[in-house]
């Protein structure tokens, strides 16, 4: 008996050594293609990031949500690019807008390689826009409310192309300029692009090609491309590797940049060792109202007790631990290129709020995600609001279910934290303009029971109008009036703090709309 | 004969039943694969219009009749298909061929470790009974397997590989070693594994403790192990040869419920170690709602809880000729 016990124990041993072994093999997926043409063999810089899996870095594969959008665009440059003050010439070194609006024309650089050394060419670039429209990539700019707005693609020469839109509209230039380009080549005899997971096609015109994918591991590894057209890569070899906890990981010098919670800062602080960087607020909380489902909303005088009698110094002190910004009732949030400083404000005023519902009493069910942060928010809103007579209901659902149960308008206040706030201020339209189809974006839903024509309207005006400085102005009119009505409220844009040590590398930037350092190109580029 | 005919039915209606579960709890959950309405802190999503999801449904073939989705997931499975991820972009078969490996040896391991500590500790506190050591013992180790898994890893990850650099501090391996030979490799992935094997083991051995302890006290009182006492046996042999076979049994069950948890038991170890097991995808792919890779993962927990089990019943009736 005592035998087969042994034999037992021995057998598991076994077996787990040939399980390890196994994994050896497994991991052998991940291929290495440091051979690949054009990546720089002698590396002096290598920087080291948080990574995680965020998908296959094509413009198909990567995943919807988190970072695997950036690290795709290392690989594909597009023809206009973010930078620091707004759009900026790339891949197109200048283009030009007829004056109704409808035809843009691209000037390219030339002598632009692809990674493999075949060179870029216009066809490239209408094929990128025709093999988007069919296949649609992963973050897909070609679709205005869902529907495609490009009527024509032509090359005019080798290193021009036009492209036709349906209608004159602002935001046009920023979606066709940020679309990848991808090579004809490569592309061309790829029918299902979602299946393309070969390291070897991944070839583009970016400044970094990418040597090294592990998707259980969560690591990505990038070299910088000899033949690069633009801007020098100022990093050789790019990194991202798996990391448990980021700030034991950046004390130990595995990774370069961490993003540190403000209790933590003054570990940092005044150290001539470390550089910090304050994001820009893109990142925020806004409140949902019900107008269907709970008629009393629609009335402003509630919207704007309720605005009154929310603390948001206090959210912001308590759940965000003093790293965010009020946000602005007019929605585009403080650090925003378009932010307009005149908006109505709701200062926390619990007599006011009572004044403006009249003493009556009203009875509300918050929806939240089942996130710690977000019930945070809830309980300290319902202790506030209980005072100005609303007694608020908290209902907590997975993420899941509160998508889908504010998609059925199934709700009355709905929390809902997301990016993407200082995007194109068409935004607005996106949030408060009723004309567009109910979308799914976060940033896109209609409100339920609420329509404004003076709203409406600029929205519209706001999107057609193709001259900046007027653009600007109905923007800013826009949000004045929007701040007067809160049919939704924005509650707070959280920072984040970046911490760096600029004795390693110093390129670190922001770009105008973007909130992370890490994400855009031209961080990692010289300028 | 008949009896095995019969076992055989029954683990085939169980598969059954558990496929057909598989497909249906996933598409029972509220929300679908492509609708997010927000995003995680500091993070952007990707948004689709109402066109782009009936899109995405088609190309996915979620479009269809639920029935028809049954049928076709039922006849892919037949062929060895496990269906393609909607939410990580490639075939569910090889996500999971590629992280069960790390998942299997680290809860194999950490149940060896754990049965084994907790198994010896459990018989010298057997043989000690109501003595000192065996106070102490019963006490450390009914705490240290209450304490939660993952707060046992951020102790191991602060001092042992943090303060002492003795261990890294996540993965399951250097990442870009794939030019390495492989022992280097062999070593690497021992070394990346030891402490999230260690706090699983250490969560393992307290229930291993108890029970050995348990079950040994019953045999000690026997008569036979009086008589082995009487014949001058030295102790160790009287506990190893003569009580611990006898009092095998409730260990060897519980070494098998452990390792039938090998996916869901270790999420919280694999969180705070990033460790690239099953268990943390499990509970993204719920998150996501990506029905394949549900399907997929819990078709393997169902798999890896039979197989289990029978090795169980066969092991047993090794052990115990007793027991039919």
């Amino acid at each position: 008996m005592k035998e087969s016990v042994v034999k037992i124990v021995l057998l598991l041993f076994i077996l787990a050594t040939v399980i390890l072994h196994m994994t050896g093999c497994g991991s052998k997926t991940a291929q290495d293609a440091v051979g690949r043409k054009g990546v720089q063999e002698a590396s002096n810089l290598v920087i080291r990031l948080e990574g995680g899996d965020w998908g296959f870095p094509s413009p198909f594969a990567h995943y919807s949500r988190g970072p695997g959008a950036s690290k795709m665009r290392l690989i594909y440059d597009s023809l206009l690019e973010k930078g620091e003050d707004g759009l900026i010439p790339w891949l197109a070194k200048s283009w030009s807008v007829s004056t109704d609006g409808k035809e843009y024309t691209f000037v390219l650089n030339s002598g632009v390689k692809w990674h493999d050394g075949k060179i870029l060419t216009a066809e490239d670039v209408k094929f990128s826009f025709e093999y988007f429209l069919e296949h649609p990539p992963v973050s897909n700019t070609l679709l205005i409310d869902g529907k495609p707005f490009i009527e024509m693609i032509e090359v005019l020469n080798e290193n021009q192309v036009k492209i036709v839109v349906n209608e004159p509209n602002a935001t046009v230039l920023d979606r066709l300029g940020i679309v990848r380009i991808i090579p004809k080549h490569i592309w061309e005899s790829i029918d299902d692009p979602k299946k393309m997971m070969d390291i070897d096609k991944l070839v583009g015109c970016g400044p970094y090609v990418l040597t090294h994918y592990s998707q259980e591991q969560g690591a990505y590894r990038f070299q910088a491309f000899q033949d690069y057209w633009g801007p020098k890569p100022l990093v050789d070899t790019l990194e991202f590797v798996p990391v448990s906890d980021p700030i034991l990981a950046f004390e130990k010098g595995e990774i370069d940049l961490i993003n540190v919670p403000q209790d933590l800062m003054e570990r940092y602080l005044n150290h001539s060792e470390y550089k910090i960087l304050k994001s820009p607020a893109f990142w925020g909380y806004k409140l949902l109202f019900n107008m269907e489902k709970k008629p009393e909303l629609a009335d402003v005088n509630v919207r704007k007790a309720i605005a009154h009698a929310t603390n948001i110094d206090e959210l912001i002190e308590k759940v965000a631990r003093g790293a965010a910004v009020p946000a602005s009732p007019g929605y585009l949030p403080i650090d925003h290129i378009w932010y307009n400083p005149d908006v109505s404000t709701y200062e926390f005023d619990i007599e006011k709020a009572k004044e403006l519902l009249n003493n009556k009493t009203l009875n509300l069910t918050l929806l939240i995600a089942d996130a710690q942060e977000e019930a945070r928010i809830a309980e300290l809103m319902k202790i506030n609001l209980a005072k100005a007579g609303i007694n608020l209901k908290v209902q907590s659902a997975d993420m899941k279910t509160r998508d889908s149960m504010v998609k059925e308008l199934n709700y009355e206040l709905a929390l809902i934290g997301h990016g993407g706030w200082g995007q194109d201020a068409d935004i607005l339209r996106e949030n408060y303009g009723t004309s567009v189809a109910r979308d799914n974006s976060p940033a896109s839903n209609i409100i339920p029971g609420y329509s404004n024509p003076k709203i409406n309207d600029l929205c519209q005006r706001q999107l057609r109008e193709l001259d900046v400085e007027r653009r600007k102005t109905i923007i800013m009119e826009l949000q004045k009036l929007i701040s007067d009505e809160i049919p939704i409220l924005p509650l707070y844009n959280t920072v984040e703090y970046t911490v760096y040590r600029p004795e390693k590398y110093d390129g670190w930037v922001h770009v105008f709309d973007h909130h992370e350092v890490t994400h855009n190109k031209i961080s990692y580029l010289e300028r | 004969m008949s009896m095995n005919r019969k076992k055989i039915l029954k683990f085939l209606l169980t598969f059954f039943v558990i496929i057909t579960l598989n497909f249906c709890l996933p598409r029972l959950m509220p929300g679908d694969p492509f609708f997010f309405l927000s995003s995680e802190q500091g993070d952007i999503t990707a948004t689709y219009s109402d066109e782009e999801i009936q899109r995405l449904k088609a190309y996915y073939g979620l479009d269809r009749p639920l029935l028809i989705q049954y049928i076709q997931y039922i006849v892919s499975l037949a062929r060895g298909d496990l269906g393609y991820s909607i939410y990580f972009g490639n075939e569910v078969r090889t996500i999971i061929k590629n992280r069960i490996p790390w998942s299997i040896s680290l809860v194999l391991l950490s149940v060896i470790i754990g049965g084994f500590m907790g198994t010896s500790l459990g018989c010298l506190s057997a043989w000690m009974r109501d003595r000192m050591p065996d106070k102490i013992l019963y006490s450390a180790l009914v705490l240290v397997s209450e304490i939660p898994p993952f707060i046992i890893g951020i102790l191991f990850l602060f001092y042992l590989a943090a303060d002492w650099n003795l261990f890294p501090l996540s993965g399951g391996m250097t990442p870009f070693a794939d030019s390495w030979s492989w022992t280097h490799r062999f070593f690497d992935i021992v070394h990346h594994g030891f402490l999230p094997a260690l706090t699983l083991a250490v969560v393992h051995m307290g229930g291993f403790f108890l029970i050995a302890r348990n079950s040994m006290i019953t045999v000690i009182n026997k008569d036979y192990i009086t008589t082995a006492r009487a014949k001058g046996l030295s102790s160790g042999r009287i506990i190893f040869r003569h009580a611990l076979p006898n009092a095998a049994l409730p260990v060897v069950t519980r070494m098998f419920n452990n390792l039938g948890q090998a996916v869901g038991g270790t999420i919280l170890v694999e969180n705070v170690f990033k460790y690239p097991g099953l268990g943390l995808l499990m509970r993204q792919a719920v998150l996501v709602r990506d029905y394949p890779l549900i399907q997929g993962i819990f078709l393997t927990v169902t798999l890896f809880v039979l197989i289990m089990n029978l090795a169980a019943d066969i092991i047993y009736k090794k052990l115990d000729p007793r027991i039919l």
